[in-house]
């Protein structure tokens, strides 16, 4: 048993964005063990393969992480909270109470920006971390954040 | 009234003209610190100049400088020391100003960067008045103000070093005593009975009138005290404190102290004794150190352990010997309550008990309790009656029932879960054996064979594994959840185990967990988040049907439009998830909103 998905999906673009977040990490990694490879040993056969393996699992891991990624993102904003699914491994479903959260933030990396997407960040008063909604068309976000904004400067209180 | 939005940063704050004068404020009073702070910076600047005197001496004496020029340049450092001290204080003096106004306290600070903070008086939680050996006997006291802002930039208080004993009492009233809830309680200074043996030399009033006692210290409570690790390493730390700090004015402990050539009778005289008497010797005057250490930061901290209810709606807490401390919690911002049991102190039948509140610190360097601490090593039964008095119903006890406050068992998954991690542990443990001795570290090569290696790494690993099945067995224990009309209660925690009792209330959102291990082990985990103490309180793995169902059950309305509405558990395969505990009887309740089948027939089997 687990908590219906949220009903929104993030922006189609986020597999691209994600793909470059990861190709950014694995790329490197893969090509640095390549490079120590024909440089620092004499090259046996066996290592060969294995580097080759790993370089492999690497571009793959590239390929299909943002799209697992993808699948498992998903938010929704009701009249009374905000809601996100997240998360591949450790599968995690954040819920904040329209009522509880003190700021919302829009954040665009300088690779998101390139793809036109924004995160959304809405925080409670929790020390255990703010609802994050990731990768969203740009002037959506902008147009969640405002909405939320509002609701949110209606309700009195944080319970802090 | 604050917006959501964070409207309470620093920003000019314009008076409102004609702000209600609260208990003696003059509005728009800006006051100073005392200037007695010169004198305890004086004081702790010795602290610096001593070792620096003793490291000059030696410097000096070694190379065969007079004695004349040595004390020259003793007192001149020393000097110099001490006048840098005071002008840095005065600088700091100067640039510290604060007031408080109808409705903010604000705070000007900082001799290089100017700083002016500004915080609604309605998001003051706690005070915290604090007098070291030096400041009391100066009559001076540190007041520091705990508010509800998450440490976003800087430190979420506002430090007032040092001010009068007299002024920190007032302000603490001032702040935290609701002036509509007890009119005579703002008042402090006419409640006031002078020559009350606390208040003589207290950094805390005496108890006013309408004050409730929750706990005062008993002695017999000290028997708890030595229960900690510092019992076992204390005397080992001490020699390594010493070291140190000896190191820091260049003498070495074990060369120039304790010196081989001249304590070679002695040295000689023990290595003619047997090893295993040396050892036992070594370890009881380590334990006999560490258990001293314990009691004396035991008197130290708790000496005059008080804990009350003031009629203002705060919990007044007081304690200390050399150095005294009052802490105040105003009660309508408590969030509830926790029962910490470290393993030495379960062992010994003892517990602690803190608040879940905002505005209190972790504790800093140099501090023995953290500022959340309501009460010293107790006994188990008196914990839980302090739980009991501070946050209704409080904490359940042992032997409570599930349906009854209790708390509920986890899937015996969740034990598995736990036993796995022993084997890579012990696996890790063995491997480390074996890699010492090849290594040829520590002699261990010429101590055994490689035979022997083989076997004393497999005895190793073994000891690791049934160690880890053990404590793996005591978290799994450990594990419980529950809810109260009031409270959600979390329990867990091998070596150190927590009961928290969280306010439903103070709840402000949930994450929930659920990685591919415990997908396939049936078990979720359920994140309370909340603004108070850690931020976060967790029900780990616990069964996925039994986690949602507690979350829903506890804010009312928040999760239960997300969970699906056909509930896919099997009652059956639920009840035999949770062992140990049988299933609440009454069943959960219907969630509001949803058409949800009769809570009896999805909860009441087993």
């Amino acid at each position: 048993m687990e908590p219906r998905p949220p009903r929104n999906l993030p922006d189609p673009r986020a597999v691209g964005w994600w793909t470059v977040h990861c190709a950014l990490l694995g790329v490197p990694a893969a090509g640095g063990a390549a490079v120590a490879y024909v440089t620092l040993t004499d090259r046996p056969l066996w290592l060969g393969l294995l580097v080759a393996a790993f370089a492999v699992l690497c571009l793959a891991l590239v390929v299909v992480v943002p799209r697992a990624y993808y699948r498992m993102s998903r938010w929704e904003v009701t009249e009374d909270a905000v809601y996100t699914r997240s998360g591949w491994i450790v599968r995690t479903w954040r819920i904040a109470p329209m009522s509880r959260i003190q700021t919302v933030d829009t954040a665009r990396g300088p690779v998101q920006r390139l793809f036109g997407l924004s995160d959304v960040t809405v925080t409670t008063a929790s020390a255990a971390g703010p609802v994050k909604i990731e990768a969203l068309d740009h002037h959506l976000a902008a147009e969640l954040a405002e909405r939320l904004t509002l609701i949110t400067q209606a309700t009195p209180g944080d319970a802090t | 009234m604050t917006t959501p939005r964070r409207a309470d940063g620093t920003g000019d704050v314009t008076l409102p003209a004609g702000a209600e004068e609260v208990a003696g404020t003059v509005p728009d009073g800006w006051r100073r610190l005392e200037r007695r702070s010169h004198a305890v910076a004086a004081a702790y600047s010795l602290a610096v100049a001593t070792p620096v005197a003793v490291a000059i001496v030696r410097g000096m004496t070694g190379a065969g400088v007079a004695v004349e020029l040595i004390v020259a340049a003793c007192a001149g450092a020393a000097l110099l020391i001490l006048a840098g001290a005071v002008v840095y204080d005065v600088l700091r003096w100067r640039a510290t100003e604060y007031r408080v106004t109808g409705e903010r306290v604000e705070l000007r600070s900082g001799v290089v960067q100017r700083r002016h903070r500004s915080v609604p008086r309605e998001r003051v939680r706690t005070a915290d008045v604090t007098a070291d050996p030096v400041r009391r006997v100066l009559g001076l006291a540190v007041l520091k103000i705990g508010t509800g802002e998450h440490a976003g930039e800087g430190a979420s208080e506002l430090s007032l070093d040092p001010i009068s004993r007299r002024e920190a009492e007032r302000l603490r009233a001032l702040l935290l005593h609701a002036p509509d809830r007890a009119p005579g309680a703002a008042r402090p200074d006419a409640a006031r009975s002078p020559g009350t043996a606390y208040s003589a030399d207290g950094a805390s009033s005496p108890a006013g009138p309408g004050t409730v006692p929750i706990a005062s210290l008993a002695w017999g409570w000290i028997r708890l005290a030595p229960l900690t690790v510092w019992s076992f390493v204390g005397g080992g730390a001490l020699l390594g404190v010493a070291y140190k700090a000896l190191d820091v004015v260049g003498v070495d402990l074990f060369q120039d102290v304790l010196d081989p050539d001249r304590f070679e009778g002695v040295w000689r005289g023990l290595a003619a004794w047997p090893p295993w008497l040396l050892i036992t010797l070594g370890v009881l005057a380590n334990l006999l150190v560490g258990v001293a250490g314990a009691l004396l930061m035991f008197v130290e901290s708790w000496w005059r352990y008080r804990l009350d209810r003031e009629p203002g709606g705060t919990l007044l807490l007081r304690r200390g010997l050399l150095t005294k401390r009052s802490v105040t919690l105003a009660e309508s911002r408590l969030r509830g309550v926790q029962i910490a049991e470290p393993l030495l102190l379960r062992l010994g039948g003892g517990a602690r008990v803190t608040a879940v509140a905002t505005g209190l610190r972790e504790a800093g360097a140099g501090e023995s309790e953290s500022a959340d601490a309501l009460t010293p090593p107790v006994p188990l039964a008196e914990a839980h009656r302090i739980a009991r008095e501070i946050s209704p119903p409080g904490v359940p006890g042992p032997g409570a029932l599930p349906g009854e406050g209790g708390l509920r068992g986890h899937p015996v998954a969740a034990r598995r879960r736990r036993a796995r991690w022993a084997w890579p542990v012990a696996g890790a443990a063995g491997a480390v054996v074996l890699g010492v001795h090849a290594s040829g570290a520590f002699g261990l090569d010429r101590l055994l064979s490689a035979g022997t290696a083989r076997w004393a790494a497999a005895g190793v690993a073994v000891a690791v594994l049934l160690a880890g099945w053990g404590l793996a067995a005591v978290a799994y224990r450990s594990l419980g959840h529950g809810l109260t009309s009031r409270h959600l209660l979390a329990r867990s925690g091998a070596v150190v185990r927590r009961t928290t009792a969280l306010d439903r209330t103070g709840i402000i959102g949930w994450k929930i967990e659920q990685s591919v291990f415990q997908r396939r082990a049936g078990l979720m985990t359920v994140r309370a988040t909340t603004a108070a103490g850690r931020g976060v309180y967790s029900v780990l793995d616990a069964a996925p049907a039994d986690a949602l169902a507690l979350a829903d059950r506890a804010v009312p309305g928040l999760l239960g439009p997300l969970l699906p509405e056909q509930a896919t558990d099997e009652p059956g395969g639920y009840g035999a998830g949770t062992s140990r505990i049988s299933c609440e009887p009454h069943g959960h309740q219907t969630r509001p909103g949803r058409n949800a089948p009769p809570a009896s027939s999805r909860w009441s089997s087993t």
